[in-house]
């Protein structure tokens, strides 16, 4: 029973780092809370599974065209709404989360409900550890996790936009005095925030269905991360992830499931209570923020 | 001979003026069927579907005859989205009062979609006496309700079945369980909302104490759960032979495809909504075989001893383009509207009280079975089609097809045990 909580706990913590990472990024870079998140991670599962089962285009292309169709609606959302509202934070979350909405009911004004919308499993089968038994998909999701964080570590220390990102959230006037645009890393960095909601759709997805209201549930756990980790801190969300992804496992397993959902509001109270700005979060104005 | 054409142009500008308004009134007034449900979920939406093919086939024939006029009947729809998690049951009952309020409905049909909002808008269709008749909420304390004050509640029926007959279902291949298998140790695992928390706690006291079962375990999980490894493990851990699972959400098909993963040696039987369609082989990578599932009222199943199901059944695949995918509501819905003509032109009238009266003396041979309703105003399910309404128990075989194994009279086939679970006698 405890090597099992161990290894569900990892991955519900991949789970949850994966879902915080392009929040975190979006927030970190361009300071705006996009609280459309969820929408473009169901967005991304639907839109995959159009290209797979209406269009009939092999599984990688669609992959493929859901993370770049995600990229293109997030810097689609920047310039039409965002830029508008850009550092007005109350009008930036009313902004995004009624694009988020309005994203979500489209779906299921399109008859987007039922249990036919599922995505294909990567590999088919079960990797057995003692008496714990655990699908490879789930394996998938912990290494991709992995993956991408170390990816995101080596892009935006190595590379010019990866660079231009950090230097943006460092001190944007600066930045701009060095040539670069913010408006334009604005525009990048919600692609890249909604190209990484679309590959933690793409591995997250194929364990269940994809449904209209698991875009709420998204965007919550999104947000208990990136709050308890510390908004912009990707070292805090990593640590957040595993603090709240074990906590939730244990719960479950030694309490009961339906305390789960406490766990993260527990954590988001005490974490407001003591240390507004996170466990790693340098945004001082958290409070007025979020 | 111009004078001649001319007064029978005259004549026929008469006749025409006379029977045009006429053909007009005669096809009269329309009878406002209010249905406030929630249309993001599968069952909503499908219920909604078989109430406007219900509508349209009466329509087209002419409409219901209501003292020699013909009307016919029209729908308005509100998304109540009582359904969904958090969504408080003021914002239902609102809906309900609009449609009575606003919209001038005659008749709600397939109501509220949780218990603890049809129960709570029972006393709005009361106060009203607007008669409604429900499709998916199942709580028997609609029926407690109506029985206690008559006078208030007797506005509300349900044509869905109850959490009891449910349980009798359940309880009927538990027992087959035991006879045939020897099994009696059950982990139950349910979705924490009130339908079904009470039928888990029913199937232990009405099922699983009597029939002398250990219940080895029984976790609630929240709306939207996704990982059930946590209750898995424990089955797992305290030798569970059956899980049963009560759940109506979407996310609840992973349970069976994380039954598979982590080849948990246990039968699963019970109620997951996303495994009661067709589609739902395709949806779950073909790794549901062996799972057993409660299909609440046929015609979701097409029951070749019930023709009128399997004409329900093929009548919704053309007319939608594809087949019935929930387990729970259809069938009832598109029935629903049916009882409710025929007891308006028995009772010759809208008149709440007299429909009421009329749709109590109710019995007709429909795609669910014999509908007649008790004294609780609940449709009576049991085994036999010809007697009762009919719910079933299927389970799924490779290559993607749901058998019916429960209960007997039109079972197609015996329950079969997963690879790797052995009889424990």
């Amino acid at each position: 029973m405890l090597i099992g909580t161990l290894v569900y706990g990892f991955v519900n913590s991949a789970i949850l780092a994966l879902v915080a990472m392009g929040f975190n990024l979006t927030f970190g870079i361009s300071g705006v809370a996009n609280f459309a998140y969820g929408a473009v991670y169901i967005f991304s599962g639907f839109f995959a599974w159009i290209l797979l089962n209406s269009a009939g285009l092999p599984y990688i292309v669609c992959v493929i065209g859901a993370i770049v169709g995600a990229g293109i609606l997030g810097i689609l959302m920047y310039y039409t709404v965002i830029l508008r509202v850009k550092g007005i934070a109350l009008s930036e979350v009313m902004a995004t989360f009624g694009l988020g909405l309005a994203i979500m009911e489209l779906f299921r004004y399109f008859d987007f409900v039922g249990f036919r919308y599922t995505l294909p499993i990567f590999f088919d089968g079960s990797l057995s550890m003692g008496e714990v038994y655990i699908d490879y998909q789930r394996l998938i999701i912990a290494l991709i996790a992995i993956a991408l964080t170390t990816f995101l570590y080596f892009f935006t220390r190595y590379t010019k936009i990866g660079l231009a990102f950090r230097a943006i959230a460092q001190d944007e006037r600066t930045a701009l005095t060095f040539g670069i645009e913010s408006d334009r890393i604005g525009a990048l960095s919600m692609a890249f925030g909604s190209a990484l909601a679309a590959v933690a759709a793409i591995v997250i997805l194929p364990l269940g269905t994809i449904a209209v209201e698991g875009g709420y549930e998204v965007l919550i756990n999104a947000l208990a991360v990136c709050i308890v980790g510390g908004l912009g801190s990707t070292v805090g969300i990593l640590v957040a992830s595993v603090l709240i992804g074990y906590a939730q496992t244990f719960t479950a397993n030694y309490l009961e499931p339906h305390w789960m959902i406490l766990v993260s509001l527990i954590a988001i109270a005490v974490i407001l209570t003591i240390k507004p700005s996170g466990l790693f979060g340098k945004q001082k104005e958290l409070e007025e923020r979020v | 001979m111009k004078g001649k054409s001319f007064r029978w142009f005259l004549l026929g500008v008469l006749v025409l003026c006379l029977t045009i308004p006429t053909a007009i009134f005669a096809a009269g007034k329309p009878i406002i069927l209010g249905v406030p449900t929630s249309l993001g979920f599968l069952e909503g939406k499908e219920g909604l579907f078989c109430v406007k093919m219900a509508v349209d086939e009466i329509n087209a024939a002419g409409g219901v005859n209501v003292a020699g006029k013909k009307r016919p009947f029209k729908v308005i729809s509100i998304d109540a989205r009582g359904a969904e998690p958090g969504v408080p049951v003021a914002e239902v009952i609102k809906a309900h009062k609009k449609l009575i309020l606003e919209n001038k409905a005659n008749f709600i049909v397939f109501g509220s979609f949780r218990s603890e909002c049809a129960i709570a808008a029972m006393d709005v269709v009361g106060q009203y006496k607007i008669p409604m008749i429900l499709g998916t909420a199942m709580s028997p304390a609609m029926e407690k309700k109506v029985q206690t004050n008559y006078d208030k509640y007797k506005y509300t029926f349900r044509v869905c079945l109850n959490a009891v007959y449910l349980i009798k279902y359940l309880g009927g291949t538990m027992a087959y369980l035991n006879k045939q298998f020897g099994f009696d140790r059950v982990f139950i695992m349910n979705k924490d909302v009130a339908w079904a928390r009470k039928t888990g706690d029913l199937m232990v006291k009405l099922v699983f104490d009597k029939m002398g079962w250990k219940v080895v375990g029984r976790q609630a999980y929240p709306a939207g759960s996704s990982d059930f490894s946590a209750a898995l493990m424990k089955a797992r851990a305290k030798k569970a032979q059956v899980i049963l699972p009560i759940f109506d959400m979407p996310q609840s098909g992973i349970l069976v495809k994380q039954w598979k993963s982590m080849r948990v040696p246990t039968l699963i039987a019970g109620f997951i909504s996303p495994l009661a369609g067709p589609a739902a082989w395709n949806s779950f990578d073909k790794k549901i075989d062996g799972a057993i599932n409660s299909i609440f009222e046929i015609g979701n199943v097409p029951v070749p001893k019930v023709p009128k199901s399997v004409e329900f059944f093929n009548k919704y695949k053309k007319r939608y383009g594809r087949p019935i995918e929930a387990g729970h509501s259809p069938a009832p819905s598109y029935e629903m509207v049916y009882i409710l003509k025929e007891a308006i032109e028995r009772a010759g009238t809208i008149d709440g009280d007299a429909v009421v009266a009329e749709l109590e003396k109710t019995d007709r041979m429909g795609a669910i079975g014999r509908i007649r309703f008790n004294k609780g105003h609940q449709v009576i399910y049991g085994q036999d089609p010809n007697e009762t309404a009919m719910g079933c128990m299927v389970q799924w075989r490779k290559p993607g097809k749901r058998v019916i194994v429960y209960p007997p009279n039109i079972a197609e086939a015996k329950i079969q045990l997963p690879p790797g679970l052995r009889p424990a006698k």
